[in-house]
């Protein structure tokens, strides 16, 4: 055993440390962890933290580890503190509608637990069901359902945060409304384990819809399903999602896996009817497929998955009326990967925000592939900025995201982020570098 | 902060701010200072040094360059129909208005995305928005006056939130002047930058940060039909009641509002009678919107739900007419109450749902104990109440009376797990209660925050959090 991983191990216990090859499946961006540790307790996330504010340990927050590979390589990686032991729901009040548990619980144990009384947290992020609530909402994560519900940012109602240099805030609390001072919990949702460690969340939820029915409509090619996935964003009801599927390379052919346009309607029994008669209309073509309950909420189930084994992963943003631009702008990647390895590039689409999710399988790899990626994708990130939009590389080989930038510059508000982030870490232990300057 | 400037407006000063706004929008005069002395929240009183209208981003920019060079504390302030005495000027600040910056900057209906100056009024907006079937959603019952600056300032709520959510869910993007008028973009709609959510912490912060010089927000489709429907009950608890079960059958109305007996005759005896019957002790107003044909079963369990907690009467509302005065009873029950009073102390503060019963009993209790009048009119379904205490600025024992009951009335609302503002904010008038839902520790960390926008400490000076214990004097 390391000294780093003794001195935790004095501190907790044998059973709550491990490092060596144990903690190789902990890397963070590649980078193996001398320790990972598994706190039970709000008290000892608190003691692990102080002890490496004062030793100078540069530690990384996580849950089950689902996210550590992906955003922006820190500056060190000593410590991953996982909140995978702290996974106990505290509080489940369904007639209040909220449901407060510990940062690992599992997205899947919640939504179990809430369906046993018919309501659900309305967020489907990336990732599937496997992934812990701390984890969503340190790194913000959200899926096609943002159009309808919100983000994270707008559905966490509180959390528990313990600082850099161990300090217990409890920010927010179990209502809707509260504005009693600076919210400071919109600053930890997606902050990246960079202010704390979040060790318990409280979440609103909703009643389940009588009826969940996915229309699915076909595209010949995928600019045409783009201007059909604006076209059904701009339909004059509120859609639960609306999103553009672009199979990859080698999944489209012979089963008919051409590119899509999934509209999902949460809605009672009469109104889903109605729903879908304005949103056929609105398509001028009938949808292809009609998915009723289960078989709708698989598809997006599927939406979710969508990242897994992709080795290159980005996010392209432009006002929604220009998704059809975004489409066409991903021609630029050809010459990123080889289509015939693995299934190719696969497209994803949020119609009513304007992000198109790019996933590469497997890029070119030789130095010259690299060199040419970076170039590209520096290119068209200066082009969407200058268009008021942006490009993030969730995840990428370190060599990519490391040159790059997960996200582009902060510009005149970075003495902003730098100042909250020394307000929280003090001794700037906590995951240095997850976010831009 | 005391006397920075111990003279009204130096003319060097005046002379600057002139240079920038022009002769006519710089207000140096007592007379005409009056007008600025106090907000929403008349209670307390502070005259600006000196009250400066811009009219756009470059010039806020410029005015709060010299306000900065100067050292001179400022106020922001939109409408000033804010409830928790936020924009009042402490400190000898001056007041930088937004009345002049009322303009809609753009409008992109494909987008479903609007840009406004902060001046504009909430409910011009939606008249703005409304020939492309959208709207604004976030609408605090002072819409038809409050404006969109203010709104971003404190957050704001309203009856609809409940379903749609409060003002932080529809703010894409803002520019902002810092205190040293310094011009800086936070979000975007159509972009997703890095680093830390500062919009979502603009949002509510209460003039303390910044001035919000341009704001970009989402509209909404207009819901397809809309079905409106009043439920009177003989007791208050059996209304709180319906609401739980409303909730808990897994309907979402848009809009939960209960106004209790007294707030019922107030309204009846006013210009905004709306037809509730004055012998009753609770109104209960539903909505439901979205899809029209998805409406009636909603409206059919709603109605079922109301019976079975003793509802004596539930009437829809068949004409778009009897809608709005069904509503127009309930957003101008604030202004009827001059009908039973004087002076009027709105609280707000919110519980879980499932509470509201409860917390009104001892709320009721609490009025009885201090001998006054309180009546309720709030949004039950968030579980967001306003307890409208009722009295005589002039008789110094009921307004300490009314100080101890409010005091109580905040303190029962953590106690069953809530908090001491849903939507009015802080201000001035709740930083005393600020420690009864916050560890030292956490106002700590709001402080060091407040300390990165504003290490002078001139933004809204003595507004939201309290001042530290080793401190002379709290402002109350």
């Amino acid at each position: 055993m390391n000294s780093l991983a003794g001195m935790l191990t004095d501190r907790l216990s044998a059973a709550q440390v491990v490092d060596g090859i144990e903690a190789e499946r902990w890397a963070v961006c590649g980078r193996i962890p001398q320790a990972v540790v598994f706190p039970e307790s709000e008290e000892q996330v608190a003691e692990i933290l102080s002890l490496s504010s004062e030793e100078g340990w540069q530690c990384i927050p996580g849950g089950k580890g689902g996210w550590l590979h992906g955003g922006q390589p820190p500056q060190g990686v000593d410590v991953v503190v996982s909140a995978e032991r702290m996974n106990e729901i505290s509080a489940y009040e369904p007639a209040d509608m909220f449901i407060e548990a510990q940062a690992g619980a599992e997205l899947e144990v919640l939504e179990r637990r809430t369906l046993e009384c018919s309501q659900w947290i309305a967020l489907d992020p990336p990732g599937g069901e496997r992934g812990t609530l701390g984890a969503m909402v340190a790194v913000g994560a959200a899926g096609p359902l943002e159009a309808g519900f919100g983000s994270p940012r707008d559905q966490v109602l509180g959390a528990t945060l313990v600082t850099g240099d161990g300090r217990v805030l409890g920010l927010g609390g179990r209502v809707v409304k509260n504005v009693a001072g600076f919210d400071l919990l919109k600053l930890v949702t997606g902050s990246w384990g960079t202010l704390g460690m979040i060790t318990s969340v409280t979440m609103r939820v909703h009643p389940v819809p009588a009826t969940d029915r996915s229309l699915l409509f076909k595209g010949r090619d995928p600019a045409e399903a783009a201007a059909l996935a604006c076209r059904l964003a701009q339909a004059p009801l509120s859609l639960a999602a609306v999103e553009l599927l672009v199979p990859g390379d080698a999944e489209s052919g012979a089963n008919a896996s051409s590119p899509l346009v999934a509209v999902r309607i949460l809605e009672s029994v009469d109104g889903a009817d109605e729903a879908e008669r304005l949103v056929s209309e609105r398509a001028g073509i009938e949808p292809f497929q009609r998915l009723e309950g289960e078989q709708s909420a698989a598809i997006f189930e599927n939406v979710r998955a969508m990242e897994d084994g992709a080795e290159l992963v980005l996010r392209l943003s432009l006002l929604p009326s220009r998704l059809p631009e975004l489409v066409e702008m991903t021609s630029r990647l050809s010459g990123l990967y080889d289509p015939t390895e693995g299934w190719g590039m696969r497209l994803a689409g949020h119609a009513q925000t304007g992000v198109l999710r790019v996933m590469i399988a497997k890029m070119t790899h030789s130095t010259d592939g690299l060199d040419q990626a970076r170039v590209v994708l520096g290119v068209l990130r200066r082009s969407l900025e200058a268009e008021g939009g942006s490009l993030v590389v969730s995840q990428g080989p370190p060599e990519i995201v490391g040159a790059l930038g997960a996200w582009g510059d902060s510009g005149p508000v970075a003495p902003f982020n730098a100042g909250i982030r020394a307000a929280f870490d003090p001794a700037s232990i906590l995951a240095q570098g997850r976010l831009p300057q | 902060m005391e006397n920075i400037l111990p003279e009204p407006l130096t003319k060097k000063l005046g002379d600057r701010l002139r240079g920038v706004v022009g002769d006519a929008w710089v207000i140096a005069d007592a007379d005409r200072l009056l007008a600025y002395e106090s907000d929403g929240l008349t209670a307390y009183r502070k005259t600006p040094l000196a009250v400066v209208l811009p009219r756009d981003t470059d010039e806020v920019s410029r005015v709060m360059g010299i306000l900065a060079e100067e050292d001179v504390p400022v106020v922001p302030r939109g409408a000033g129909t804010g409830l928790s005495g936020g924009a009042l000027a402490n400190g000898d600040a001056v007041i930088v208005g937004t009345a002049r910056m009322t303009d809609m900057l753009e409008l992109d209906p494909d987008n479903r995305l609007a840009r406004v100056q902060p001046g504009m009024i909430n409910a011009d907006l939606t008249k703005a928005a409304e020939p492309y079937g959208l709207y604004y959603a976030p609408d605090p019952s002072s819409q038809s006056a409050c404006t969109l600056g203010g709104n971003v300032a404190e957050n704001s709520g309203g009856p609809h939130c409940l379903k749609y959510g409060v003002t932080s869910r529809y703010v894409t993007g803002l520019t902002v002047v810092t205190p040293e008028g310094k011009i800086i973009e936070l979000g975007g709609f159509g972009r997703e930058p890095g680093g830390y959510d500062l919009l979502g912490l603009f949002v509510g912060s209460e003039g303390c940060f910044g001035i919000a010089t341009e704001i970009e927000v989402r509209l909404l489709p207009k819901p397809e039909g809309v079905k409106t429907l009043l439920a009177i009950f003989d007791r208050l608890g059996d209304a709180g009641a319906a609401v739980t079960e409303i909730m808990a059958e897994g309907l979402l109305p848009a809009a939960l509002e209960i106004i209790d007996g007294p707030t019922i005759r107030a309204v009846e005896a006013s210009v905004f009678a709306a037809g509730f019957p004055t012998d009753a002790e609770a109104a209960l107003v539903i909505e439901f919107d979205g899809i029209e044909a998805g409406l009636a079963s909603d409206v059919e369990r709603a109605v079922v739900q109301c019976r079975a907690a003793g509802a004596r009467e539930v009437r829809i509302a068949d004409s778009e007419e009897e809608r709005l005065a069904l509503w127009r009873g309930r957003k101008k029950a604030f202004g009827a109450m001059g009908q039973i009073g004087n002076d009027l102390m709105v609280q707000d503060g919110t519980v879980p749902r499932s509470k509201l019963t409860e917390v009104l009993a001892r709320i009721s209790e609490i009025g009885v104990r201090h001998d006054l009048t309180i009546a309720n009119v709030f949004h039950a379904g968030d579980g967001n109440l306003h307890p409208n205490l009722i009295f005589d600025r002039s008789d110094a024992d009921e307004l300490r009376r009314v100080e101890l009951a409010s005091t109580e009335i905040m303190a029962v609302c953590v106690e069953a797990g809530g908090t001491i503002t849903g939507e009015h904010g802080v201000g001035l008038d709740k930083r005393r209660y600020m420690s009864l839902v916050h560890t030292p520790d956490e106002l700590d960390a709001m402080r060091d925050v407040k300390a990165v926008f504003d290490p002078r400490g001139r933004m809204n000076p003595g507004k939201v959090l309290p001042d530290l214990p080793d401190s002379a004097g709290a402002a109350v």
